[in-house]
């Protein structure tokens, strides 16, 4: 059994599936990110992607275009964002009620609207068709190198979005005035208005751009991962990607990183399954069991970090 | 005097946030539906009013399965009561639900005893295995400082599939068509109160006794206000002297308690063997009816009468219309975003305080000029 998953691991062909299956779940925590340094935990990320996803498949059917499709899921994220962003900032909804109110949304709330829209039941099986999902690319020079090329070409347009988003978030925070304001708001509210910097409205752009790149994630699962939409197609990544998101120590290349990680536990999961004799239920385990471990993993090593600077404090007090 | 006067204005906010939470629904009832009178009709007044050849009649069959619905409901709904009110966002309530129904189940299938004390040995079973369970969010975020709530949702998922694994690969009965264990024990299941197949089963009792104590428990004893006190004030508390991270622990082992409780009574009372295959979803209704209760376990019976009854309404609305049952999820999604919003209706409130002054105020001068005289 382990010759046979080593076989199956040390090939191009995983790390393509790891880099494919980690999209979605970096789109939601880059999401969770941007919404964490404007100090908003959005744990609405899960709903928004069933939603969007929805609705990526619903608008790409009716105009029978993949890009109107990704953009409609990118709007209708960016709306649920702001929704959460009203209930939470204008109505003081608990921001974390909020979130579950749009996971309910996401869970039983796309059936019905499913059903209200096209009158299916559970998924959209006969209206994707291979013209409305999104395309792959080759990448010109890449595609041609041994090993490099098979892991890196090929992938879907999403899939180079989510890593170039990594790169935009990054821009974004550190190198723009909205981002120094995000940040000013995130870290302390009450200094940042006092310098003139509406808190509200950081806050909105935030949880908007949030809500968006959740929309994309979901476009990513319904029009090109599962190819379709379906009720339990989400499957917790949202959540995931709130562990990524802890893990990468709340910075663009660090959820980069950890979303690597559980991409990489996912496809773990995908393979082991495949093979004989595993129950598929023990494997299906795997991505959680790896979320709650690198959440250990991660806590312990800053607490770990906090006492040592506090011993060091207290050791340069002494020697005073 | 003036308590009296919000706790007026909160029922009106909260009758004014169900009714908006219906209005929605009902224009979604419209957009999708060719028939939405009938809808509507089987929605709002079909779980208790049965017509027919025209003469309505109070269904006392359809009271009782709503009752009977309420039964894991209140027990998840006070679990999440408990822990919210410490301010811990621990969502695990779901999973733990599934694990303590397999659990009693497994108990009333393998443990033979020949009393009805059989049922409340599975209970309790299940009771301590959630217990046990939610120490892993509490315990990592005291220890820790991890996220309760990123945990408890992962947490659920492990639960799930633990749960599936060991019913397909160690306690099937593969006699059966469908994957379900053995049938337990007579002893062990939980008698019906009513006759008739509405399955409301003695456990409706031992859940409200449950909210008895658990009532107690956080306005009684200091336990409680320690949970309460912490869920609005940490960092106050811990100056105060309070063992916060005990606490905290205390708190969601309790949520764990119950939810594992409410599972097995569910499952003993309900059915004749284990046949979940996904989880069940009252932990997650749990969590509204905690928010329609305010975190007090008083109001929860109420609210989850309340969610039962619209339960029951979208099935019913589902079976006999063209609306899919689902449309519950949104109705509770427009509720617990209207009635969680402090905010909300935020004028009214002002207003009725600017009267309750301006009301004092003039008493004030009416008795200041009396005693002048």
């Amino acid at each position: 059994m382990w010759s046979q998953l080593f076989d199956t691991i040390f090939k191009a062909e995983f790390l393509f599936s790891v880099i494919r299956i980690t999209a979605p779940i970096l789109f939601a925590a880059l999401g969770a990110l941007i919404a964490e340094k404007a100090g908003v935990i959005n744990i609405g990320l899960e709903g928004i992607m069933m939603i969007s996803a929805l609705f990526g498949v619903l608008f790409s059917y009716w105009t029978q275009s993949w890009l109107v499709g990704v953009i409609g899921a990118l709007v209708v994220g960016i709306l649920l964002g702001l929704m959460m962003g009203f209930f939470s900032l204008k109505l003081k909804t608990d921001i974390i009620l909020a979130g579950i109110a749009v996971n309910m949304m996401g869970s039983g709330g796309t059936i019905f609207l499913l059903y209200m829209f096209t009158g299916m039941r559970g998924n959209t099986g006969a209206l994707v068709s291979p013209n409305i999902l999104i395309p792959t690319v080759n990448i010109p020079l890449i595609k041609d190198i041994p090993v490099v090329g098979e892991i890196l070409s090929g992938h879907s347009v999403l899939t180079y979005v989510a890593f170039i988003a990594v790169y935009l978030i990054w821009l974004l925070l550190y190198r723009t005035p909205v981002g120094l304001n995000i940040r000013a708001v995130g870290e302390n509210p009450n200094a940042a208005s006092s310098v003139g910097v509406s808190v509200l409205k950081m806050k909105y752009i935030a949880i908007s751009i949030s809500g968006a790149l959740a929309g994309l994630g979901g476009a990513f699962m319904s029009m090109y991962y599962s190819q379709g939409w379906n009720s339990g197609m989400v499957a917790g990544r949202g959540f995931i990607a709130l562990a990524a998101e802890a893990m990468g120590r709340c910075e663009p290349v660090g959820t980069m990183l950890s979303s690597l990680l559980f991409g990489l536990a996912q496809a773990l999961r995908t393979k082991v399954s495949g093979l004989q004799g595993v129950s598929s239920y023990l494997v299906s385990l795997i991505p959680y069991v790896v979320t709650i471990l690198g959440l250990v993993v991660y806590a312990a090593s800053t607490l770990k970090k906090v006492k040592k600077i506090k011993v060091q404090k207290a050791q340069s007090e002494v020697q005073k | 005097m003036k308590n009296k006067r919000m706790f007026g204005f909160e029922l009106v906010r909260g009758a004014a946030a169900i009714l908006v939470a219906l209005a929605v629904g009902t224009v979604f009832i419209f957009l999708s539906s060719d028939e939405p009178m009938t809808a509507l009709r089987y929605l709002l007044i079909g779980p208790i009013v049965s017509l027919k050849n025209g003469v309505a009649s109070f269904n006392t069959q359809g009271f009782y399965t709503i009752l009977a619905a309420m039964i894991p409901t209140i027990f998840t709904g006070l679990a999440v009561c408990v822990m919210f009110s410490s301010n811990q966002f621990n969502l695990a309530g779901e999973g733990i639900v599934m694990v303590g129904g397999f659990v009693a189940a497994l108990c009333g299938i393998y443990i033979h005893m020949n009393t009805s004390w059989h049922a409340v040995v599975c209970i309790a079973a299940a009771a301590v295995i959630g217990g046990i369970i939610m120490l892993v969010p509490a315990l990592l975020k005291v220890k820790l400082g991890a996220s309760e709530m990123v945990t408890s949702l992962m947490l659920n998922y492990i639960c799930m599939y633990l749960v599936l694994h060991f019913l397909n690969y160690n306690f099937a009965d593969r006699s059966k068509g469908s994957t379900q264990t053995y049938a337990f024990a007579d002893t062990a299941k939980i008698g019906s109160m009513v006759p008739g197949g509405s399955k409301l089963s003695w456990g409706f009792v031992v859940a409200l006794v449950f909210v008895v104590i658990v009532a107690l428990f956080m306005y009684r004893t200091r336990w409680g206000y320690a949970i309460r006190m912490i869920g609005i004030n940490q960092a106050f508390s811990k100056y105060s002297g309070m063992k916060v991270g005990g606490t905290i622990v205390l708190a969601q082992v309790i949520g764990g308690v119950l939810s594992g409780m409410g599972g097995g009574i569910e499952v003993l009372g309900r059915y004749s063997t284990f046949l979940w295959k996904e989880l069940p979803g009252y932990g997650w209704t749990g969590i509204t009816i905690a928010i329609l209760a305010k975190n007090n376990p008083w109001l929860v019976p109420l609210a989850a009468f309340f969610i039962a009854y619209l339960n029951k309404g979208c099935t019913l609305m589902a079976t006999y219309s063209d609306v899919p049952s689902e449309m519950i999820d949104i109705i509770q999604a427009a509720i617990f975003l209207f009635f969680a919003a402090e905010q909300f209706l935020s004028g009214y409130r002002q207003k009725i305080v600017v009267r309750a002054a301006r009301a004092d105020l003039a008493k004030e001068a009416a008795e200041a000029k009396g005693g002048a005289e």
